[in-house]
């Protein structure tokens, strides 16, 4: 048999070849993606089977109870609207080259002001009047949080990748302090929780458990996709990602630019964790914003950084943490484990996704 | 005790799964790859170690399973950064989640288990140093080994030929390539042995620190880890003594609370992640010079979509 291919003319033998990279880059975009989570999906399975769960039953209760009414679907837009918005807050730095992992951060920070707000003015104002002051509240302090990394990386040189990681368990460690302490809710019994918002202060729901909250976020993916295209702020962004060298010479005030994309995006990130305040959860409490920052992080770069794309990911990826609470509830499986079928698409993704890869 | 010697102790004691972990970090990155799955692998080390150790009664051989399964790990991001040329940043964290997912899944098991554990042991004669003696010679064995390991790290990364190789991986590629070495093999293994070292870090937390297993128990040590290195400029003294602030600072807060002080315990909490943010701010600038130019390319112009 050797011999026989041996003989073969080189050019005849590759062609028979078929090679599943090259196969895999003739696909779409979206193909690609559906391929990564197919084999993810088996990858998960067999790390099931070896758990000794039975894979398909486990998907099929993940599936039948994440589509099996409107209500259960609309839960997929409840979770993605804070992810959405944590995953424009690394869209619009990435734009200009800058790195943000503290989505997660800047999310606390955003709910934690929107709940000072609401217990700062108790109900003295209109309802709505409130809401709208809540939501710049947490709009200022995420954008506080994220600017603060990007002036430590701007003046002091450090890098905002590992200020940002650092400065997300202060920020859990900050509401903590205010719910265990200051923010109580003294008549609440198990683990210390803030006192829910008053309804009035609440996003008004839009149908089943679907508040407007998505509304913002979508909202917000196109008015940032209308600048990145139409603004010259986003193209100046862009000239900074692309060469900040350049950029500086060619007069644009870079760290400006720089600590100004990292405000805007931690301002979303605030209002993400403002609209999980008023739209969701209704109270501080532990499990908050549940790793939907760094969930939001890994939208953005399967989006590749762009609003239309991060948000079909940030869906995506918010029905597969859905999931995770079908393999607790039915398969009897740590939640977290859903972390893995997430790791391992998106590792498919980064890693097979792309038309050619860069021969190492 | 007083409290400095308290906060001392706790220093080397909290600080020692740190340590193990940025000084395999430090080798990641001298060759040119960042790691930030270094939370995964403590992770992954942590669970192996507690598992390994429960099942097999010998905790030194969790030890092994821990730089196994934290080396596991690392080679998966390896693999994905060198061969498949994705975004290490984003491939780092995707790592991370793939630990935490891993180790929540099978960890269930180990979370009421019992294991056998290390136990602190006075060394004769060093223990009896005033002061010193019971700060640093009434630790555990793994706290022994990374006494060992800082001086025999240095040495390799300075003086030895692997550490030129491994070096000029990070620093100068084209020129580790035109005297006919392989880039690619150096930082795979660099990368690898990083997250074994993560791996026994966990170690050190799960079946020496804490004596338990729980879920996420790592709570962002892997990424102070990362932190430290920057900050210690790649060098493993100063990696060890950045392990140890991390630590002490850990330490302070149930020190504090033993003696009746009243301050909030997550205001405490907070404080081992501002010292080091601060640690990072004192020495900013000063340190920028010497970052590996592999890593400064990925840092100054990370490759987007």
């Amino acid at each position: 048999m050797t011999a026989i291919v041996e003989g073969l003319p080189a050019p005849q033998r590759e062609r028979e070849k078929f090679d599943v990279r090259e196969w895999f880059d003739k696909l779409s975009g979206i193909a690609r993606i559906a391929v990564s989570l197919i084999g993810a999906l088996i990858i998960f399975g067999v790390i099931m089977r070896l758990k000794g769960a039975n894979p398909l039953t486990a998907y099929h209760d993940m599936l039948s109870s994440t589509f099996k009414s409107w209500d259960s679907m609309g839960d997929i837009l409840v979770r993605a609207t804070p992810i959405i918005l944590a995953a424009l807050a690394v869209s619009v730095p990435a734009r200009a080259g800058l790195i943000n992992v503290g989505g997660e951060g800047q999310l606390l920070m955003g709910g934690v002001a929107g709940m000072g707000t609401s217990l700062a003015l108790g109900t003295r104002l209109p309802g709505t009047v409130t809401l709208v002051l809540m939501i710049l509240a947490a709009a200022l302090a995420g954008a506080a949080w994220a600017a603060l990394a990007a002036v430590l990386r701007q003046f002091m040189g450090i890098s905002e990748s590992v200020t940002t990681l650092l400065l997300n368990y202060v920020a859990l460690d900050i509401m903590f302090f205010l719910i265990y302490d200051r923010w109580k809710d003294r008549s609440g019994s198990g683990q210390p929780t803030s006192r829910a918002l008053p309804v009035g202060q609440r996003l008004p729901l839009l149908f089943g458990r679907v508040h407007e909250g998505i509304l913002l976020a979508v909202g917000a993916a196109v008015i940032i996709g209308l600048i990145f295209a139409f603004t010259s702020w986003g193209f100046r962004l862009r000239v900074v990602g692309g060469n900040a060298e350049a950029a500086r010479r060619s007069g644009l005030k870079v760290g400006a630019l720089l600590i100004s994309a990292m405000a805007v995006g931690g301002a979303l990130a605030g209002i993400g964790g403002l609209t999980q305040l008023a739209g969701a959860e209704f109270k501080l409490r532990s499990g908050f914003v549940a790793g939907y920052g760094y969930i939001g992080f890994l939208a953005s770069w399967l989006g590749r950084h762009r609003p239309g794309y991060v948000v079909l990911s940030a869906l995506l990826l918010s029905t597969i943490v859905i999931g995770g609470d079908s393999l607790q509830i039915d398969s009897q499986l740590p939640a977290a484990s859903v972390n893995v079928l997430m790791a391992v698409t998106l590792l498919m993704v980064f890693g097979f996704g792309r038309k050619k890869a860069v021969s190492a | 005790m007083s409290l400095l010697s308290e906060v001392l102790t706790g220093g080397i004691r909290g600080g020692t799964s740190i340590e193990y972990a940025a000084l395999g970090e430090s080798v990641s990155e001298r060759a040119g790859v960042v790691n930030l799955g270094t939370e995964g692998s403590m992770l992954m080390g942590a669970l192996a170690a507690y598992a390994v150790a429960s099942r097999s009664g010998h905790p030194w051989l969790g030890v092994l399973g821990a730089a196994i399964a934290g080396g596991l790990l690392a080679l998966v991001h390896a693999y994905f950064v060198l061969s498949r040329k994705a975004n290490q940043l984003a491939t780092g964290l995707v790592v991370l989640f793939l630990g935490l997912g891993l180790t929540s899944l099978f960890g269930v098991d180990y979370v009421q288990a019992l294991a056998p554990t290390f136990r602190p042991i006075a060394l004769p004669g060093l223990s009896r140093i005033p002061f010193l003696g019971g700060i640093a010679f009434k630790q555990d064995p793994l706290v022994y080994m990374s006494y060992v390991t800082v001086p025999v790290m240095w040495w390799f990364i300075f003086r030895s030929r692997w550490g030129v190789l491994l070096r000029a991986a990070g620093e100068r590629s084209e020129v580790l390539t035109t005297h006919g070495h392989r880039v690619i093999p150096i930082q795979y293994i660099s990368v690898v042995v990083g997250g074994m070292f993560a791996g026994i870090g966990g170690a050190h937390l799960s079946i020496a620190y804490t004596k338990s297993w729980f879920e996420n128990m790592t709570q962002g040590r892997g990424f102070v880890a990362v932190a430290v290195v920057m900050f210690a400029a790649r060098q493993p003294f100063k990696v060890a003594a950045g392990a140890y602030l991390f630590g002490a600072a850990l330490a302070l807060s149930p020190a504090l609370q033993a003696r009746g002080y009243g301050i909030n315990q997550f205001a405490l909490d907070a404080i081992p992640y501002v010292v080091t943010i601060l640690v990072l701010v004192a020495l900013g600038k000063r340190r920028s010079g010497e970052i590996p130019e592999g890593l400064s390319k990925v840092f100054e112009a990370p490759t987007l979509g």
